[in-house]
């Protein structure tokens, strides 16, 4: 039992893990995880804290889970629409307290590239965008990012593109929480399925693991809460 | 939001909206959009984005009235900077309904009428999209015509409900 996290639930849970008590927390489009570890945490966890989302939702309570995190369907429930001038402008002010956005790649440094693989003008791979990203994550109070690849290429030295800077604070992958210390990314604690040397070996970019440790195993809340959310595991089976 | 900040510009009839963040993004200088010292002296420095001013924008509503009165339910998410910076406002409707009906709510009138230049009564308009609380995103479509295969699109196209 101790050691059977799956990349999916070692993603959501360590994402909702981020979320503190009394919090303002916000996720976006392109962000199921995000919004997985939100209800999660909801279900989880026995504090209070804020959950918007881009579709608009204060505290949404969705009867079913869509598959889009932009669904208007995560609206259910709602008993107000803060929609995207108020989220963005919130953030603006200083009022998001943890913000999830995505990335493409994450350097060494906690920044992001949701742009471009390759040179700009001529790309290997054109990206979606970073969607209020530059705006985002230099004024949230702290911002989480994930990546369900754990490799050279996604976590590394030098950035394509630098889309956005600022208060990224946590990275979570399949087999590693980072948090960001006197502005470098650093080792928070790994996946005890594999070894700090092999996360070494799989990340671009050079990190302190002094004080890491083994992350804590999922407890049986988290576990049925995670169940409840997906219990035909048509989540998990998009992060292999 | 930077698209934001210049579709307010242009709402608001300035020629540049300042905006929070961007600061580290590449995207400043791909942009060129530069940062102007706050005036009143508190020494923070802010982007500014140039004015966006779109001739035409087309957005779907729940609800039109014949004066073109849109009402729309549910997230706005940007229809109203959209409307607001455009020169000119289409819209598509769900379903035309009497003024009466807008006027018992009117502040779910996301578009007064005289905004409008034409309406057209679309149902299922943003087909495979949403349209809350009308229904739902259409994934099975939206899977569909994203296949890598020839044909896809156009069955898709074929396939569309607003066509009758």
């Amino acid at each position: 039992m101790k050691n059977d996290w799956t990349p999916f639930s070692y993603i959501v849970v360590n994402l909702a893990r981020q979320i503190r008590p009394s919090e303002l927390a916000f996720s976006g489009v392109n962000s199921t995880l995000p919004m997985l570890a939100c209800l999660l945490a909801k279900r989880a966890y026995d504090f209070h804290f804020t959950w918007l989302n881009v579709a608009g939702g204060v505290e949404p309570e969705p009867g079913k889970v869509p598959h889009s995190s932009s669904d208007p369907a995560i609206v259910a429930g709602s008993p107000a629409i803060f929609a995207n001038e108020d989220f963005y402008d919130l953030c603006a002010r200083g009022g998001l307290d943890l913000v999830f956005l995505g990335c493409a790649q994450v350097d060494g440094r906690g920044r992001t590239n949701v742009s471009v693989i390759g040179e700009w003008r001529n790309p290997k791979v054109r990206l979606p965008g970073g969607g209020g990203a530059a705006v985002m994550m230099p004024t949230a109070r702290r911002v989480a990012t994930w990546r369900t690849e754990h490799s050279t290429r996604t976590l590394v030295e030098k950035l394509d593109f630098v889309t956005a800077a600022g208060n990224l604070q946590t990275v979570v992958t399949p087999l590693a929480v980072f948090q960001k210390e006197d502005g470098r990314l650093a080792l928070e604690s790994w996946n005890p399925q594999v070894t700090p040397d092999e996360i070494v070996r799989r990340t671009g970019f050079k990190f302190d693991a002094n004080g890491a440790t083994p992350t804590a195993p999922l407890t049986a809340r988290e576990r049925s809460a995670l169940d409840s959310l997906d219990p035909a595991g048509e989540f998990a089976a998009e992060v292999a | 939001m930077t698209l934001v900040a210049g579709l307010r510009a242009a709402a608001y009839g300035v020629p540049f909206q300042p905006v929070g963040g961007v600061h580290g993004s590449d995207l400043a200088a791909l942009n060129g959009w530069r940062k102007v010292k706050d005036p009143y002296g508190s020494g923070e420095e802010v982007y500014v984005i140039p004015a966006i001013r779109p001739d035409v924008a087309v957005i779907h509503v729940n609800a039109v009235d014949e004066h073109g009165n849109a009402r729309v339910l549910g997230s706005p998410f940007w229809d109203h900077p959209l409307t607001r910076a455009a020169k000119r406002v289409l819209v598509t409707a769900e379903r035309l309904v009497p003024t009466a009906t807008l006027a018992a709510q009117p502040e779910l009138t996301l578009v007064p009428g005289f905004m409008v230049e034409a309406a057209a009564i679309v149902p299922r308009g943003a087909w495979p999209g949403s349209m809350h609380p009308d229904y739902e995103i259409d994934y099975a479509a939206v899977e569909s015509y994203l296949r890598d295969e020839d044909g896809a699109l156009e069955a898709h196209l074929n396939a569309a409900p607003e066509i009758v």
